[in-house]
């Protein structure tokens, strides 16, 4: 169901714009989405990932570009096959867990006898069954995001759109919604979700874009984000090279780290010329590996340079 | 379609649920129960009698007195009391409260005092020893020259600022001594009654097929419908209000948005909180009747019926339509501010001015009732935002053709369909904008974006 179009491209987003007055939220933008795989959504605040997400789940409209789900342009009908939890979000206040989650099943087009059962699940699944009939204001902020991560979930929906997710939610709670999340992806959902927490992408994404200042800046598979930056750090352990690392024809910048240091080649050095050096320094070695950036490090050297 | 229908079955459900509808509901039939069966309630009340000892020299009072306080008097005087206060709606302040006094039904106790031989000074100390040792409560020293002008009745109560029974006690007494003066000038009560009778002055509404109609009893009706057709409004403007700026301010709006279209949204709340309008005035309606069809049983009543206009079933339908037609086009103007706003405080003055043209109409409402064919009724019974109230108040009062109630239905139509349009653009903006109040020109511009 996740690739009705057999093109294995859930998303299709071809050069994108969308403007407020004077302002571009959302410039240019092209990028996609496959299906079956996680799509880590990223960018620092007012980077214009909600307007996009908002343009997906066709809260708004793009001013220029299309926007392609399941192979067809985007339109209301559209909306059943979605799960969205925005960033802001919220339940009502006075009204029973289980009536808000049944109404929002029927805005999603469930009957209510499978809503039902549906919401019988998920709430046994969060252990929150005993909170069916109490109102939100007895609830937890933890519990109410659960109720809300489950009004999402709840009709099944073939691509799930999660803003800021797990914000607000305790070490625990996290753990148990990325398990449920790994449990999508091996069920062929397309997973897309925005998040500050690198870390959390680093460890759930197959796939990245981010974007800054309304536009794209990287893309791509993890793997070949990581590896486009990856070849120019080392993670060093050592005595007496202090005079080689200061270099700046070798080592354009150091990140020192409780017992060893990162060094972040210049332009045009090759590793191995690096090693060759320290050994003819007289250095003593205990560590020398080349790794990968993080996702962090290579989103803070991408938004700050930018 | 079926999200469309959602809504408006969670919207339903959201009000009637409540516990402030069920006691709404409750409460208006309530207060009505209350202003026809109260005073019966009371007329089989009675608290402890007064006793009041008379001094009659003369021995001619006495008797006129007892027959003047005698248990069918007094609930003869109640009943017309009660008549009047709900026929009377001329009467002055004074004269109503006077009337309301005489609904409370007293009874007296009167205890012939044997003067025997006494002289006024020891009758006096007499009887003031009696009261303070509880055996009477008042008395009353009749003069033995009760015949001239100068005459004065000396009254001494324990309860003096009981003010009904003093009054009504002062009103039998009244007319004791002038049967009693005009029996001794040989006029007999009949021919003094007969003498003295107002004239008869039937004031009647026609209609243009010359049918009578009870003016008071018009003015009555013509104003309760008014007074609920704005209560109405107000309070399911109000809900709307609120239901609107919930949604925006726990931000469910965005969630609302990925799920079904503004559109469908903003127009099924309105009709799911119209429906629930819809059901408390079927309920009243519906008790109205009841109550009304229990009333004319009751013979006592059969006259205040006589008085009310008779409504036929198509005022009511006329009644119902305007109700909508105003429901419609307040909770679209609430709407519009509920989603312009950020917090419930904030909705609250905007909803002033709305409020205040909501006023403006009940106040119409009145002109129409003075006079229902002139133009200025003509006019406000046409207009948006008025005639909601005022046509309803109009037909009641005195029908206008049927091609006016047609126009106004028309242009009323006409007027929720651009405001309806109007603030599904805003909302459809509006909802979505969190942080500020949006400004007039910046609503302005969510109206024609695309």
């Amino acid at each position: 169901m996740s690739d009705p179009t057999g093109t294995g491209v859930t998303l299709k987003i071809s050069n994108v714009t969308k403007r407020f007055g004077d302002f571009t939220a959302v410039e240019d933008l092209s990028f996609e989405v496959r299906a079956g795989r996680v799509f880590g959504f990223l960018g620092p605040n007012g980077a214009g990932k909600t307007t996009t997400i908002r343009m997906i789940v066709g809260i708004t409209a793009p001013d220029n570009g299309s926007i392609e789900l399941f192979g067809e342009h985007v339109s209301p009908h559209l909306q059943n096959r979605i799960g969205y939890l925005p960033e802001e979000r919220g339940l009502y206040k006075k009204m029973k867990v289980v009536d808000q989650l049944k109404y929002f099943a029927a805005l999603k087009g469930m009957a209510s006898s499978d809503a039902e059962k549906k919401i019988d699940f998920w709430l046994e699944r969060m252990k929150l069954s005993e909170w069916k009939t109490k109102k939100t204001t007895d609830l937890s902020k933890g519990m109410q995001q659960k109720i809300q991560f489950i009004s999402t979930v709840l009709h099944d929906p073939d691509l799930l759109i999660l803003d800021e997710p797990f914000s607000g939610l305790d070490p625990v709670n996290v753990e148990f919604m990325i398990e449920v999340l790994s449990e999508f992806r091996t069920q062929q959902k397309t997973v897309i979700f925005s998040t500050h927490l690198m870390e959390t992408a680093e460890r759930l994404c197959h796939d990245i874009i981010l974007i800054n200042k309304s536009r794209k800046v990287v893309g791509g598979s993890l793997r070949e984000v990581k590896e486009s930056y990856g070849k120019n750090l080392i993670a060093f352990r050592g005595m007496g090279a202090d005079n080689l690392i200061s270099d700046r024809t070798f080592v354009e910048k150091v990140v020192s780290h409780a017992d060893e240091q990162e060094l972040h080649l210049a332009e045009g050095v090759d590793s191995q010329q690096l090693l060759r050096a320290l050994i003819e320094s007289g250095a003593e070695i205990t560590k020398f590996e080349i790794t990968e950036p993080s996702l962090n490090d290579i989103f803070i050297e991408k938004v700050q340079n930018a | 379609m079926r999200k469309f229908l959602a809504v408006v079955k969670h919207e339903y459900r959201k009000v009637v649920l409540k516990w402030s509808f069920l006691i709404g509901t409750l409460l208006l039939p309530f207060l009505a129960a209350c202003f026809a069966f109260v005073p019966l309630i009371i007329f089989s009340l009675k608290g402890e009698p007064s006793r009041i000892a008379i001094a009659d020299p003369t021995g001619k009072i006495l008797p006129r007195l007892e027959k003047n306080l005698s248990a069918e008097r007094m609930v003869e005087k109640a009943k017309k009391a009660a008549k009047d206060s709900l026929t009377k709606i001329d009467a002055s302040q004074e004269e109503k409260m006077r009337n309301n006094a005489a609904q409370f039904m007293q009874e007296f106790k009167l205890v012939q005092y044997e003067i025997a031989g006494r002289d006024q000074d020891e009758i006096r100390a007499d009887l003031l020893e009696k009261i303070n040792g509880g055996e009477i409560n008042a008395y009353l020293l009749v003069p033995a020259n009760f015949d001239s002008p100068d005459a004065r009745f000396e009254f001494r109560s324990r309860k003096g600022s009981d003010f009904v029974s003093n009054s009504t006690f002062k009103d039998a007494l009244n007319d004791a001594v002038r049967s009693q003066r005009l029996a001794e000038a040989n006029i007999s009560e009949e021919k003094l009654a007969q003498l003295s009778a107002p004239v008869n002055f039937d004031a009647k509404g026609i209609d243009e097929r010359g049918a009578e109609k009870d003016s008071a009893g018009v003015f009555i009706a013509s104003f309760v419908i008014g007074l609920m057709i704005y209560i109405m409004l107000a309070i399911y403007g109000q809900q709307i209000l609120g239901a609107v700026v919930e949604e925006k301010e726990t931000r469910i709006a965005e969630i609302l948005f990925s799920s079904a279209r503004p559109f469908e949204l903003m127009l099924g709340k309105l009709v799911g909180v119209g429906l629930a309008g819809l059901t408390q005035l079927a309920i009243w309606v519906g008790t109205a009747s009841i109550l009304l069809g229990f009333l004319a049983l009751q013979t006592d009543f059969q006259a205040i019926l006589a008085s009310v206009p008779t409504i036929t079933p198509i005022m009511v339908v006329y009644f119902l339509i305007f109700f909508l037609l105003g429901f419609f086009i307040y909770a679209s103007i609430f709407a519009l501010i509920g989603s312009m706003v950020t917090t419930v405080q904030e909705g609250g003055q905007f909803a002033f001015p709305p409020m205040m043209l909501l006023l403006v109409g009940f106040y119409f409402s009145f002109a129409v009732i003075r006079d229902p064919n002139s133009s200025l009724s003509f006019w406000t019974s046409i207009a948006p935002f008025f005639a909601p109230i005022t046509m309803p108040v109009r037909i009641i009062a005195e029908t206008p053709p049927v091609w006016e109630i047609a126009l106004s239905i028309a242009v009323n139509a006409a007027a929720i369909a651009g405001l309806v349009w109007i603030a599904s653009r805003v909302y459809r903006v509006g909802m979505l904008m969190y942080g500020k109040r949006a400004s007039i020109p910046e609503i302005w511009k969510w109206i024609w974006q695309a």
